[in-house]
């Protein structure tokens, strides 16, 4: 595939095959940030026969480039699920250019959400106790979509026990990929497959949650966004990974107990199976993949190879897990 | 060869030029993150220029230490390996890859020593290998100086 080209013209072209009987022009476009994933651009739009939109776009970064990697294929295929099934609120899927013929880069076209992001309404708050509910009933309200309506949109693991083993050895698996040797992950991989808290039923995952990830508008109508690293599997994984994130205010943080007592009673889970002993070893399980994508970046690095600045900055990241594992593991050991 | 300024402060010099000079002249909002990263890593680098050697170099010692105190009370294959890999690695050099082969090997020493630690039980020589884990993040933290997720 050649480089990305998402581009005002691209866009035209694209949206003249997408809707063939009618003719856009692309009347503003820029790329924007947030993400550390892939490439995002806003676009207005207007149709021959008057209409008006704005449109979101999301596509890979070149090849080799950039840390993170997910299928699109698969986002693309859940997110149509989730808009089908309104179990919990996405930004309307349009259109995707799955072969990257119009873009140069797979490419899902996404209408555009006039909002905020919940991170900055927590941020900007003076109370922030409703956001903060808000953020929690939110996750359970993607833990709570029937994994029927995702049909064969995620894989479906077999047994509890396997999946986090799996994860576990995705640690071990990456200290012996890389050139580095991370003695906090091997140890942490040991002693957590020693330690294992209650299982719970499967539910879709986001794989990346967290208030930035929810679009709040005036109205109070919400979205959840960036499904790349959506899958089905434990759902506490999504409350541990939300502990690691730095940006303040953490709504966990501000007050585990209430967050977990909120979150328990819209999921019917027990205390036993979520409280923060559990939280903070599923942190360690819904880090994973992300973590041996950042391990696996910095090794292409030291090889010779570049991910763009991304990768050497992210060194910062991989330290910041590495202190919150070595915790962990000291508290199970206590 | 030219040592003063150090490469600390060389790259710390980069870094003030980044923020002060280039940054502010930059509309582009992802090229502005992008910069803000590059003056963060550069400013990671300064600190591991300065002190990377020792730190590693100090770590590999109490690391064999250990990790023979452990294979002596335990019968890991592994360990017994990788003891035998560190001790054949480069000692005698200062350059920088070759510390770097040593440190990784004595990195590998210490995975190893602790899941035998814990394999057997041995909860002294556990809380003993947690602390050398310690000691490593404490120099990783000075290095990193704490962590802001640019952009986000």
């Amino acid at each position: 595939m050649p480089e990305p080209t998402m581009t005002p013209e691209a866009l035209e072209r694209f949206l003249a095959s997408a809707e063939p009987g009618r003719r856009a022009s692309v009347t503003a476009f820029r790329a924007i940030t947030g993400g550390y994933s892939r490439l995002s651009a806003v676009a207005d739009v207007r149709w021959d026969d008057g209409g008006a939109e704005r449109l979101v776009l999301r596509g890979d970064p070149p090849p080799g480039d950039g840390v993170f990697v997910s299928d699109r294929d698969s986002e693309w295929r859940i997110l149509r699920a989730l808009s089908g099934a309104r179990s919990v609120p996405v930004a309307r899927p349009r259109w995707y250019d799955a072969t990257g013929e119009h873009f140069g880069t797979k490419c899902i076209v996404f209408d555009h959400f006039a909002g905020r992001t919940l991170q900055d309404v927590l941020r900007t708050a003076e109370d922030a106790t409703a956001p903060g509910r808000m953020f929690v009933d939110t996750i359970a309200q993607i833990h709570d979509t029937p994994l029927d309506a995702l049909g064969g949109a995620a894989e479906h693991p077999t047994s509890w026990d396997d999946y986090v083993d799996g994860v576990l050895e995705l640690y071990r698996a990456v200290d012996r990929e890389v050139a580095d040797s991370s003695p906090v992950l091997r140890y942490a991989g040991a002693l957590l497959a020693r330690h294992r808290p209650p299982p719970v039923p499967f539910t879709l995952v986001h794989g990346d949650c967290q208030p930035s990830n929810v679009l709040v508008a005036d109205s109070g109508r919400h979205v959840v966004i960036d499904w790349e690293f959506a899958r089905i599997g434990d759902p506490r994984e999504d409350l541990g990974y939300y502990t690691q994130i730095p940006m303040p205010p953490n709504v966990y943080h501000r007050d585990p107990q209430a967050f977990l007592a909120r979150y328990r009673e819209r999921t019917g889970l027990t205390e036993e199976q979520v409280n923060p002993g559990t939280v903070e070893y599923f942190l360690v399980i819904g880090m994973a993949r992300l973590l041996a994508q950042i391990l696996q970046a910095l090794d292409a690095v030291s090889r010779g190879g570049t991910r763009g600045i991304m990768a050497t900055y992210l060194i910062n990241a991989v330290t910041h897990q590495y202190g919150l594992y070595l915790d962990v593991c000291r508290r199970v050991v206590a | 060869m030219i040592s003063r300024p150090t490469t600390e402060q060389v790259l710390l010099d980069c870094c003030r030029v980044l923020e002060d000079d280039v940054l502010p002249a930059v509309a582009d909002e992802p090229t502005q993150v992008r910069l803000v990263m590059l003056g963060k890593v550069l400013s990671n680098a300064a600190v591991r220029a300065a002190h990377e050697v020792a730190w590693m170099r100090e770590e590999i010692g109490a690391i064999d230490a250990y990790a023979r105190a452990v294979a002596a009370t335990t019968a890991s294959d592994d360990l017994r390996a990788t003891l035998e890999a560190l001790a054949a690695g480069p000692h005698d050099s200062l350059h920088l890859d070759d510390v770097v082969e040593v440190y990784v090997r004595a990195s590998d020493v210490l995975s190893a020593a602790l899941e035998a630690a814990l394999a057997d039980g041995h909860a002294e020589f556990v809380r003993e290998g947690e602390a050398l884990l310690a000691a490593r993040l404490t120099h990783e933290d000075d290095v990193v100086g704490g962590w802001e997720s640019a952009g986000r």
